[in-house]
């Protein structure tokens, strides 16, 4: 019956900071390489923060069928980006679109806000300008601003058009769905979309998380309020989950879509399967104490039937952040605390960045390439162990991966939490 | 047998007042919510009037609105339209319930921008000859000029954080953003997450407000609002002949749904049980929809096949019916695709015509009305249906709300992208 579905990784698209493809990921990935540099996005001199992970040689029309390239100006880079990995992945997963029942084909994604282009706003903006700061002329602005403004400028910054705009371009007619929460967003998204394939409402997904805050308005506001790294001199030392000198989060950009499908729609396309989603727990962290990511983490240790022995590797939502980290150490703790040896623990943001909106996605196809290569990357710039975070973090090399399950984690600054457990394919 | 979901609370703040009592009978009475806009000076834009909520004042609602003194409104509507629907179901303090099984799912908007610090930011650095922004101006003065915790409130998984935090919630926590299907997506997800025992007890609902200066730019470029200024009352038309875009409306509305043991075990009041849901992307273009119905007549047919019925026991459809020409006339294609020779027997309404679009709210909104249908036994109205449409003929209820027995009621909810949901609701039976 429906529980007896049974739902695998088949196809991975990655344009991170890492460089513009899985492969490249994963060779960073295994050799520590930061993707971290000074921002060359925009003139970020101003700013307190002028570091961040760019995804560098990226242009869209490359990934796009020539005569599809005009959409690509309606959409933003969070979009672009989105797009061009949905089509990674397919590739990656070597699928025939001919061969699939669109109404069986759903997408989903994580997104966040999604920032104007200043520029486009530039006319609308200089003609109503008040000579008064902080004050625009609302009838200059209605009369004389808004012809100056391109007419489909709003659909380019809704978060759902990551959805849309690939489940246009590739027939998608199944359910599309858009989870807009901050860093937990994409991995929700690979929840509920497990769910959905159990749950037999489709048979082939595409599950994604696009995100771009390297532009002047989504950078400054995220000055504004985000626990940022100050390391502006040393930008590949600047993101250190769980290390007892690390002093905020770096922000970085990208897109990571998964093919998941359920197995038998795997097995009669012939696909190569990475790794089977098997669990998926989400939880209210109130207090910000860890209960609620433990909850999170049981409830998706449950799910997959498999107790906290089982898991390889915990792949941690470490964001670098001096009280997040020790929060987080405090979750996992609850439920691996006893272990012996202790649970490995992999923070792919010390390489990334936080990719915020796709962290969940892409850190998750982190964790899925080291099962399939029996090998879990190490988490760079941890140095010194920090005692809020008392955590087996794998350091210096990379180890070899000994037990089928990986459980991966990510939660939100106000405490809404995520797991999801994934199982090596043999 | 898959576990059951009820709605045992609902709670709203919209433009035709501050409760569902008065949401549903301001609906049946006909009355328009929408007037001259009074949030900001509207008067040159294309579009100047909207359904804005008034006098709202989130003190009376909750103890500690200081909480959300930073938000929006889309975070302050939904704190109250949630203490109204915890209240209604007897889950406030409640310590009886283990509050680790209660979970969150909204499809609520976005915080409104700093419009004015923004665009004069913009303009002070702006170079009308090359065209260009100057980043490191505008960068320092944003930094200046922007409130941080205001900023902070924009982002779109905080008014789920707060409801969780200051309502005790400990289950699931998500947040959709899927245009105007947004709420009835998290309604449908969020039955689902009960079905499939992931929770017992789901807070589930939008909230917005697009009733901006940049939200009414955006709609107003897309030619999506009508320029039917006066009088306001008239403006929106659903299905009427003379249609000319949709009305901007504002609101929250929230349900709790539960999985009917859990409910009937601590004798909760079941308002109805929601029986199907139905999710579809129309993958046709961004701005239209697809014009034969292709998505919006799979969604239904979807949701009527989960909820196990046929089209023939549908009492009563609450449309998305915007009143935009092209939704109105592919909603009543998607229908009779779907209905056949039914779809001229069953009353179609538009909540739309009283209180504007809610965009992520609407759905829920609207479904809560369905609810209240059901209760009482009496539609509402699609108001202001005046001049046929030859291509929109089904039955409409027009412009007087009609008694009927509705055991069952399905609402349409169909989002800019070409995103499709439809849920049935159906009084409950033991």
């Amino acid at each position: 019956m429906a529980d007896s579905r049974r739902v695998v990784l088949t196809g991975i698209g990655a344009l991170t900071p890492l460089g513009l493809d899985a492969n490249a990921f994963w060779d960073a990935l295994v050799h520590c390489r930061s993707g971290v540099g000074p921002i060359t996005a925009f003139d970020a001199k101003s700013l307190p923060v002028r570091i961040a992970g760019e995804v560098h040689g990226f242009d869209a029309k490359n990934y796009i069928d020539k005569k599809e390239r005009k959409s690509l100006r309606v959409m933003a880079r969070s979009i672009q980006l989105s797009v061009a990995a949905a089509q990674l992945a397919l590739n990656d997963g070597n699928v025939d679109k001919t061969q699939l029942d669109p109404t069986r084909f759903g997408v989903e994604f994580g997104a966040g806000l999604i920032a104007s282009e200043l520029e486009e706003l530039g006319e609308a903006a200089r003609v109503s300008a008040n000579c008064q700061p902080g004050s625009i002329d609302l009838e200059k602005w209605g009369a004389e601003g808004l012809p100056n403004i391109t007419p489909l400028w709003m659909l380019k910054y809704l978060p759902n058009m990551l959805a849309c705009h690939v489940s246009i371009l590739h027939n998608a007619q199944g359910p599309s769905n858009t989870i807009t929460e901050s860093d937990v967003g994409s991995t929700l998204a690979i929840g509920e979309a497990y769910r959905i394939l159990v749950r037999g409402q489709a048979d082939f997904f595409l599950v994604g998380g696009g995100e771009s805050r390297l532009n002047p308005l989504s950078f400054s506001r995220q000055c504004l309020f985000q626990p940022l790294s100050r390391r502006n001199d040393e930008p590949e030392l600047a993101s250190r989950p769980f290390d007892r000198d690390r002093d905020g989060m770096v922000i970085s950009e990208g897109a990571t879509v998964l093919v998941m499908e359920t197995l038998e729609h795997a097995q009669k396309r012939g696909a190569r399967i990475y790794a089977e989603v098997v669990g998926f727990g989400s939880a209210f962290d109130r207090q910000r104490s860890g209960a609620g990511i433990a909850r999170a983490i049981r409830n998706a240790l449950r799910d997959a039937g498999i107790e906290p022995e089982d898991v390889d590797h915990i792949n941690a939502h470490g964001l670098s952040a001096v009280d997040v980290d020790a929060w987080e150490a405090k979750g996992i703790n609850e439920v691996f605390g006893d272990r012996d040896p202790p649970v490995k623990v992999f923070a792919a943001k010390s390489l990334l960045g936080n990719l915020g909106a796709a962290a969940g996605t892409t850190e998750l196809a982190a964790s899925v390439l080291a099962l399939h290569h029996g090998l879990v990357p190490a988490t760079k710039n941890f140095e010194n162990r920090d005692a809020n975070c008392p955590l087996a973090v794998i350091a210096g090399d990379p180890v070899p991966a000994t037990k089928p399950y990986v459980l991966k984690l990510n939660f939100t600054d106000m405490g809404q939490c995520a797991a999801i457990v994934v199982r090596r394919w043999e | 047998m898959r576990r059951r979901v009820v709605i045992t609370g609902m709670g709203a703040i919209t433009p035709l007042g501050h409760s569902v009592e008065e949401l549903y009978a301001a609906q049946i009475e006909g009355r328009s919510g929408i007037g001259r806009i009074s949030l900001f000076n509207a008067q040159r834009f294309p579009t100047q009037i909207a359904a804005e909520v008034k006098n709202f004042d989130l003190s009376r609602f909750v103890k500690e609105p200081q909480r959300w003194v930073d938000s929006g409104v889309n975070s302050q509507f939904a704190a109250a339209a949630a203490k109204q629907a915890l209240e209604d179901a007897d889950l406030l303090d409640n310590t009886k319930v283990d509050r680790t099984r209660i979970g969150v799912y909204l499809g609520c908007g976005e915080g409104i921008q700093d419009f004015h610090n923004l665009v004069s930011l913009i303009a002070f650095n702006y170079d009308a000859d090359s065209r260009l922004v100057d980043t490191a101006g505008f960068t320092s003065g944003a930094l200046r000029y922007f409130h941080p915790g205001r900023e902070a409130e924009q982002e779109l998984h905080t008014s789920a954080a707060h409801l969780a935090a200051y309502f005790d919630l400990e289950g699931p926590n998500f947040n959709c953003l899927t245009a105007c299907a947004a709420s009835s997506q998290a309604i449908g997800e969020a039955t689902e997450m009960i079905r499939h025992g992931d929770a017992d007890i789901m807070l589930s609902g939008g909230s917005h407000s697009m009733i901006h200066p940049l939200g009414v730019t955006g709609f107003n470029l897309l030619t999506a609002l009508s320029t039917s200024n006066d009088p306001p009352s008239k403006a929106s038309r659903p299905f009427d002949l003379h249609r000319d875009g949709f009305v901007l409306g504002e609101g929250s509305g929230m349900l709790v749904l539960e999985e009917l043991e859990h409910a009937k075990k601590r004798g909760a009041h079941i308002y109805a049980e929601i029986i199907g849901y139905g999710s579809t992307a129309d993958a046709f273009r961004i701005t239209d929809s697809h014009p034969e119905g292709r998505g919006a007549a799979a969604c239904i047919r979807a949701a009527l096949q989960d909820a196990g019925i046929q089209p023939t026991d549908v009492d009563y459809i609450n449309a998305h019916g915007t009143s935009t020409q092209v939704n109105d006339k592919v909603e009543t294609i998607a229908i009779k695709q779907v209905f056949g020779d039914a779809a001229y027997q069953v009353p179609v309404s538009s909540s739309k015509s009283m209180l504007g679009h809610l965009i992520a709210a609407a759905g829920a909104v609207e479904l809560i009305t369905c609810v209240m249908t059901i209760q009482k036994g009496v539609m509402p109205p699609t108001m202001n249906y005046e001049t046929p449409d030859p291509e929109c003929d089904l039955d409409y209820i027009p412009n007087a709300a009609r008694e009927k027995t509705v055991r069952c009621a399905l609402s349409n909810s169909f989002g800019f992208g070409g995103q499709n949901i439809s849920l049935v609701v159906r009084k409950f039976d033991v």
